[in-house]
């Protein structure tokens, strides 16, 4: 799963550095990418494009790492069989995500171990929804769905970009992807057309999720002339609008269907726009959570610091002079 | 200690505020070993990616489960990063093996010697060894098996792979190894994903949810 | 107890109790690819328990979903070492390299059990659980010849967890039972196969085999007495199941 690099995260102030870039060497990696080749790890790249994409990789590996989480809470408590197995299986592969990211972002020269760093020092963001609790199953379940199906909008976006490396682990990703949002919208179906208890749960859920879903694909765009370039060497692939429209008009139908409600009145598709309208998410609210003060910011941090401190010993003892740390190739 | 809505944070016993500044240093990095799979029997091994690791009995261990916990696999290998000897990239439409550097007279072998069986056992006591060689086909995709050369450097391996493979066309770029570097699953050990494909509940597939769908749409009409 | 239904249930509980125990350990592993190889094998314990609770069925006990979230830790009929709590790493480990040898040979003896559907199982699982041995074997050599700090941490592991593995090989009153009629090979073979196998590896490192018959196994498991870990983890992995028993999650 994974939230937008939405463009809060750019440089605002800060130059772009291009004045510097050898005008040939940028222009030919411009063409490239405007042919619809991809951009390679041994390639020639400009400063700005490393500098973003690695951010960009690397808050994506780390929603996932710390997006484990929130469903991670329920793995010892899911009911069944069939939910326990694929419980444990969905955490799996958002583990498995992050490894795949994190190695797609070294390619670019940052180590792994320099990005679990900074994650657990507070100085990466991540996914600003995984700052929220699951309180219940049901809340697990919406994740597993709903928050699966925005990554899932944002990650086939991605997977068209021009960073190569980044490409092949969004192919991996979203296959298994298409198992999470099927797996997520099965148990929610369950509790929605299940008991009176169960669903009341999804329902309290819901209604629990739905800001903080809203608020998954970002901001709403404000054009500045880092985007631009961005998308032109696509790094930046969709704008957040066009995403979240997207996802609610392939989701908000498929939980009415369902008897479910959102606790949104305004929410409606206006046809002749095509567009959806809604309340503004409060994005005060939203910069206040994801500058760390949300109701779970200190313990998903805590987390990956206690797995990391926990398991400093094992990585100690391991390690061996002969093997020398080197960029992986692709 | 942080309440948790997990049990096992609360078990773990998270200390509300940080204990220690920095955690972790920079020498607390494994090497990596990039991983090659295949599908089918016959069918050429192809890069899925790399994983962090202390050796490479400990690589493939990681790699197997994250890299072929889906779908069928009759074989994995796995070569440390530092063992592959990398090309320039090419475009799309060229061949990496035009671009190769010159070698001298001395080194340059001459081509076609892979297939010379006379010649094999001479070559080896001279000290050439087998190499695998990777072609990428496309920006954007992954790295295949093609075939192995003898050479007796990496260098010398991407001419003799050029003689040999470089009709094909486009190559974007070309990965040799020493075959030695490659560790390879063992034949009779491919049972280990032999229930692979029965593990469904990690399929799509497997979740089917429509017809209760129908079923709660035409009884609340 | 009948002797099928004795050694099915012992087998089946084992592997939901240790699979349930080893899935805690997922988002929170040393190594991000050792978290995913562990929770494969969590995930394989859990397929092996409700294959083996799919045998009780057929023979005519309640559904695999009722069986494992319903009844109370006195009901349950797996060894104590199974359900402690994870610990550290170095505990986890070796509760699973001790467990999983235990569990390669027991399957390996189960492919020619006369009780055909048990032995069709068992030969399915080969490679799965050869997997999990290597997984097991790996870690042993490597941390077993590391560090001083990892060497006397797997030994103080080691220590501490073989009493609780001796208690793998309890027997239960049907023992000679599901040894006459070929069931099984029996807890005593069975434990002298897994000591010369641990053996083996423990031999490739630095630690020392502690004198076997100077501990006492942890036994009770098998007859329904167990640690105090046991019924906390039973109610929180039956929490939701049990919030609503006639709903279908
Ligand atoms: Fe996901
Ligand atoms: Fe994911
Ligand atoms: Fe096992």
């Amino acid at each position: 799963m994974y939230g937008s690099a939405s463009t809060h995260d750019l440089p605002t102030t800060a130059t772009t550095g291009l004045e510097n870039e050898d005008p040939i060497l940028l222009a030919e990696f411009e063409a490239r990418i405007a042919r619809g080749e991809k951009i390679e790890p041994g390639d020639w790249m400009p400063a700005l494009y490393r500098k973003q994409l690695t951010r960009m990789i690397e808050q994506h590996a780390h929603s996932e790492i710390i997006g484990s989480l929130p469903e991670g809470t329920w793995i010892t408590r899911a009911p069944g069989f069939r939910r326990k197995m694929a419980q444990m299986a969905k955490v799996q592969d958002e583990v498995g995500h992050a490894q795949l990211l994190y190695s797609a972002a070294e390619t670019l020269g940052k180590t792994r171990e320099q990005m679990l760093i900074d994650l657990i020092n507070g100085k990466s963001k991540y996914s600003n929804v995984f700052n929220y609790p699951t309180p219940t199953w049901a809340d697990s379940n919406v994740i597993s769905w709903l928050i699966d199906a925005g990554a899932i909008v944002n990650q086939l976006a991605n997977a068209k970009g021009s960073y190569g490396p980044y490409c092949r682990a969004l192919d991996r990703i979203c296959a298994e992807e298409a198992f999470h949002l099927k797996y997520g919208h099965d148990a929610v179906v369950h509790m929605a057309t299940g008991t009176p208890i169960q669903r009341a749960m999804m329902q309290a859920a819901l209604n629990r999720w739905w800001p903080a879903i809203m608020t998954f694909f970002g901001p709403s765009d404000k054009m500045s002339v880092h985007t631009e370039i961005l998308m032109r060497w696509k790094v930046k692939m969709a704008s957040n609008d066009e995403c979240r429209n997207q996802f609610l008009d392939m989701y908000v139908p498929k939980i009415w269907e369902i008897g479910l409600t959102l606790p949104d009145e305004k929410l409606a598709k206006n046809e002749e726009t095509g567009r959806w309208e809604f309340t503004e998410p409060d994005w005060e609210d939203f910069k206040r959570v994801i500058n760390g003060d949300g109701p779970c910011n200190a313990e998903r941090i805590a987390v990956r610091r206690a797995a990391e401190e926990n398991g400093a010993w094992v990585r100690r003892a391991l390690l061996t002079p002969k093997t020398q740390y080197v960029r992986p190739l692709a | 200690m942080i309440q948790s809505f997990d049990p096992r944070m609360n078990r773990l016993g998270l200390p509300d505020a940080p204990v220690t500044a920095a955690t972790k240093t920079a020498l607390d990095q494994f090497g990596t070993y990039e991983v090659f799979h295949q599908k089918k029997d016959g069918a050429p091994y192809v890069y899925v990616g790399p994983v962090h690791a202390p050796e490479a009995d400990v690589a493939f261990l990681f790699a197997k489960e994250q890299f072929s916990r889906r779908f069928a696999c009759t074989g994995m290998w796995v070569v440390p990063t530092a063992a592959i000897t990398v090309t320039d990239y090419v475009g799309d439409q060229e061949s990496a093996y035009d671009f190769l550097p010159l070698l001298p007279k001395s080194v340059a072998p001459a081509p076609g010697n892979a297939d010379d069986t006379a010649g094999e056992a001479a070559a080896y006591a001279a000290g050439e060894e087998d190499y695998d060689i990777f072609h990428l086909k496309k920006r954007g995709k992954a790295h295949q098996h093609v075939g192995k050369v003898r050479a007796s450097s990496p260098a010398a391996a991407l001419q003799v792979a050029k003689a040999v493979f470089g009709e094909q066309r486009p190559v974007v770029n070309v990965w040799t190894t020493r075959s030695a570097d490659v560790l390879r699953s063992d034949e009779e050990d491919r049972d280990i994903w032999s229930t692979t494909p029965e593990k469904k509940y990690r399929d799509a597939i497997s979740y089917k949810v429509q017809d209760r769908i129908e079923k709660f749409k035409a009884e609340n009409k | 107890m009948d002797p099928k239904l004795d050694l099915l249930y012992r087998l089946a509980d084992d592997q939901l109790i240790l699979g349930h125990r080893n899935s805690e350990w997922n988002g929170l592993g040393p190594i991000l690819e050792e978290d995913i190889a562990f929770s494969s094998m969590a995930q394989d314990k859990l397929g092996h328990s409700l294959q083996l609770y799919n045998l009780l069925h057929n023979l005519g006990e309640a559904e695999p979903d009722t069986v494992a979230f319903t009844r109370n830790a006195p009901q349950f009929h797996c060894c104590q070492l199974v359900e402690l709590p994870i610990g550290e790493y170095d505990f986890s480990l070796t509760r699973h390299f001790l467990f999983d040898h235990a569990e390669l040979l027991r399957f390996e003896a189960l492919a020619t059990s006369s009780y055909e559907p048990l032995a069709q199982v068992a030969r399915k699982l080969r490679g799965e659980l050869k997997y999990h041995a290597l997984h097991a074997n790996t870690w042993m050599k490597r941390l077993g010849t590391a560090t001083e700090e990892a060497i006397e941490r797997m030994q103080g592991a080691l220590n501490f967890t073989l009493p609780y593995a001796l208690g793998i090989f309890e027997t239960t009153e049907a023992e000679p039972e599901i040894i006459s009629s070929g069931l099984f090979i029996g807890e005593a073979e069975l434990k002298s196969r897994w000591l010369e196998s641990i053996t083996k590896i423990l031999a490739q490192t630095a630690l020392d085999m502690p004198d076997l018959n100077l501990l006492t196994p942890v036994n009770g498991g098998r007859y329904g007495q167990h640690t105090e870990h046991l019924q906390p983890l039973l109610d929180e992995m039956a929490e939701v199941f049990r919030l609503d028993p006639t709903a279908d999650w």
